[in-house]
């Protein structure tokens, strides 16, 4: 297996419950889920209401059937007997707690509270329990001789049922929330799995591994994913055939155009070879044949352009540190000659990419500050580690570019306005910039405060193996 | 492109004399009619004895049946390509030192052209001054293996291979890493024109062309060392072609 697909294994590790929030099946469950959720905790709430309201109705006909069948008592037995059945009552507890008090207001029998007449809910100690203070529903009715007599119902005993039937409701709403997610994830993994694959398959592809195709379900039930992947697929055939027709297009326009600038070049060599040395002529022959070398560097350059952004990626990994170095050691003499100086501050920095065009991006770089700054610049070149990966840099002290115009300065031919009159292409940075794309690293033109600063960052890399340029 | 700036204490001298001791044998496999005639009277003028082949098929032929010293192959060949020719050579045990000349200067068709067999690759269009340089390397290849050579000389001038030391005279030369392998180049092909391209290529291992005067500049640093005022001149700079070094005459 690759290393790129090894990145992307880890990658989706660690970004896996980002990824889990962006899925859109996942997405649908979640709202399936609240709405299940919601639509269960109103039927629980409206439920508990007609419950609610029910019991209460119940809970009254009850206390009144029961006060009534103590005022048949009072009939039968007389008042003076009262007190003996409330407290009988109360002992025996049949689901009723009573008070009976005499006229000035002294508890006969019975431990609910005072309460006054008619309908009212107080608090009080219940009989059967005999603890906490609870809730009651309490009916009073003043009887003929003045005294009053209450039937309590503890509220807590209705509340106790209530709170199973809300129990009952939150099991059903969970299980339904639960069946909800278990489905989703069912139907959507499978789903998402191949999404991924096709979204992988076109991040490699982009990256320039055009050989890379998204696999496809072998057997007959074709759904729309399937469709996708076969789509995906298909596309890349094309964008292949196409890259590989420019390819052709490319080697046949070098061969046809070298072909002929061969031979322009010998016969400008042939003739001043017929030239006294130093003449006039043999001078003028050899400006010729340096203008031709300038349209051939031109033209190099172009051609290196294309062939560039149609290689695959590197895949070794090197030490940017040591190329870079390496340049700088070369550059370093024809720099200090020209009376600028240069700083090397070479940290180790893996990153995949060709060791040969890594030198190339050095000496661009440092040409292109050799170029464009006044005598006395100080030119630094960098290589260092940092969090978001390796870094290539090529700050200088001089005039610096400015913000709007540091993006054009990467595309080709594109020279700034001061140097329009100094001697190059204007391809420079444009390699550099192609070659960086190619490593899948990023280009930034920056401020070095004064000064340009050109950042290249790599992507992180294992660290290097044994290469050097 | 060279752009040698000699300056006026170099010592200076005129290419194109032949120097070759015994004339070498070239076989230029070209289908570029032109360009292949134009390639047949540099080298001769150079001092070789070139032959043309004009396609992939003859030229396979031709370098099988007769001794050349070198094989000049275009990539690009009708019949035949280049590589493929290469490979039937050297699997027919053909080991005749091989130069590329071909249209594709991209660093991977470069490299697939050296695995293939070829032993050095010049991108068209190059100058007869870069082609006679490089056949001339290859033509004269010492019997033993460069890596053999333990000490290299050039008149009073002695590079130990294995010390990692120069002297002259019997004077030590104090030398950084890369001057050391500039000298250590330039000894091994003393006698022999090399070309700036092959120095940056040989030497610093860039294969693109720097615009500033990198080799120039090293150049005349290692040659401060080694030819200090007073004693004959060692290196010499080679108008329009490159740069030799060899015992004063």
């Amino acid at each position: 297996m690759t290393r790129a697909l090894d990145q992307d294994a880890e990658a989706s590790g660690a970004r896996g419950l980002d990824r889990l929030s962006r899925n859109t099946g996942m997405r649908l469950a979640a709202i399936q889920i609240v709405i299940v959720i919601l639509a269960f905790t109103l039927a629980g709430y409206l439920a508990q209401a007609a419950i609610s309201r029910l019991d209460r109705d119940t809970m009254r006909e009850h206390m009144l059937g029961e006060i009534a069948s103590l005022r048949d008592e009072v009939v039968q037995k007389g008042r003076a007997h009262l007190p003996y059945t409330v407290a009988k009552r109360t002992r025996l507890w049949r689901g009723f707690d009573y008070r009976l008090a005499t006229p000035d207001g002294r508890l006969e029998a019975g431990r609910l509270p005072p309460a006054a007449i008619g309908w009212t809910e107080v608090s009080g100690v219940p009989a059967r329990t005999g603890a906490e203070r609870h809730r009651f529903l309490v009916y009073t009715e003043r009887l003929a001789d003045g005294s009053s007599l209450s039937v309590g119902r503890d509220l807590a005993e209705s509340a106790k049922e209530m709170r199973a039937v809300n129990r009952a409701l939150f099991l059903c709403g969970a299980l339904g929330a639960a069946f909800c997610l278990a489905a989703s994830l069912a139907f959507n993994i499978q789903a998402w799995r191949r999404i991924a694959q096709v979204a992988r398959s076109a991040r490699r592809v982009s990256a320039g591994r055009l050989d890379v195709r998204t696999p496809v379900r072998a057997g007959p039930p074709r759904d729309d994913l399937d469709d996708l992947a076969l789509t995906f697929n298909t596309m890349l055939d094309r964008i292949g055939a196409l890259i590989d027709q420019l390819r052709q297009v490319t080697t046949d326009v070098a061969h046809d155009m070298r072909t002929p600038l061969t031979r322009l070049r010998h016969k400008i060599e042939r003739l001043r070879g017929t030239l006294a040395a130093d003449s006039p002529e043999e001078r003028a022959v050899a400006r010729l044949d340096d203008d031709v070398g300038e349209i051939l560097r031109t033209f190099d350059a172009l051609l290196q352009l294309s062939e560039i952004s149609r290689q695959t990626p590197p895949e070794a990994v090197m030490d940017l540190a040591s190329a870079a170095t390496h340049v700088a050691e070369a550059f370093r003499p024809d720099i200090e000659a020209s009376g600028r100086r240069l700083e090397v501050a070479c940290a180790p920095a893996a990153a995949a990419a060709d060791p040969t065009l890594i030198a190339q991006v050095c000496a661009n770089l440092l040409e292109n500050a050799l170029r464009h700054t006044p005598t006395g610049t100080l030119i630094r070149l960098e290589t260092s580690t940092g969090e978001s990966g390796s870094h290539l840099r090529v700050l200088d002290d001089g005039p610096g570019v400015p913000a709007e115009a540091r993006e054009a300065a990467l595309k080709p031919f594109v020279r700034l306005e001061t140097s329009r009159t100094t001697e190059g292409s204007g391809l420079g940075l444009s390699i550099v910039a192609a070659i960086a794309q190619r490593s899948g690293a990023r280009v930034v033109l920056g401020d070095a405060g004064p000064g340009l600063m050109v950042d290249l960052v790599f992507p992180p890399a294992p660290p290097p193996s044994d290469q050097a340029v | 492109m060279l752009r040698m700036r000699p300056s006026a204490t170099d010592p200076v001298v005129q290419a194109g004399a032949p120097r070759a001791a015994t004339a070498a044998r070239v076989l230029v496999i070209e289908d570029e009619a032109e360009t292949a005639e134009h390639m047949r009277e540099a080298l001769a003028a150079a001092g070789c004895v070139p032959d043309l082949a004009h396609d992939g098929p003859t030229g396979l032929e031709r370098a099988l049946a007769e001794p050349y010293d070198v094989l000049i192959v275009d990539r690009m060949l009708p019949g035949l390509d280049g590589l493929s020719l290469v490979g039937r050579l050297r699997d027919a045990g053909v080991h005749t030192p091989i130069l590329f000349v071909t249209a594709m200067g991209a660093v991977a068709d470069r490299v697939e052209g050296l695995q293939g067999g070829g032993d050095d690759y010049l991108v068209k269009p190059f100058s007869f001054a870069e082609l006679n340089a490089r056949v001339a390397a290859l033509a004269r290849r010492s019997p033993t293996p460069p890596r053999e050579r333990t000490v290299l000389q050039c008149a009073d001038l002695a590079l130990d291979r294995l010390e990692r030391t120069a002297e002259r005279g019997g004077q030590a030369i104090s030398l950084l890493p890369l001057e050391y392998k500039l000298l250590e180049y330039l000894m091994l092909h003393a006698g022999q024109i090399v070309t700036r391209a092959m120095l940056l290529e040989k030497v610093w291992g860039f294969h693109f062309d720097p615009r500033t005067n990198i080799v120039e500049t090293h150049l005349s640093r290692l040659r401060a060392k080694v030819d200090p005022p007073g004693a004959p001149p060692l290196i010499a700079t080679v108008r329009g072609a490159g740069y030799v070094i060899r015992p004063p005459a």
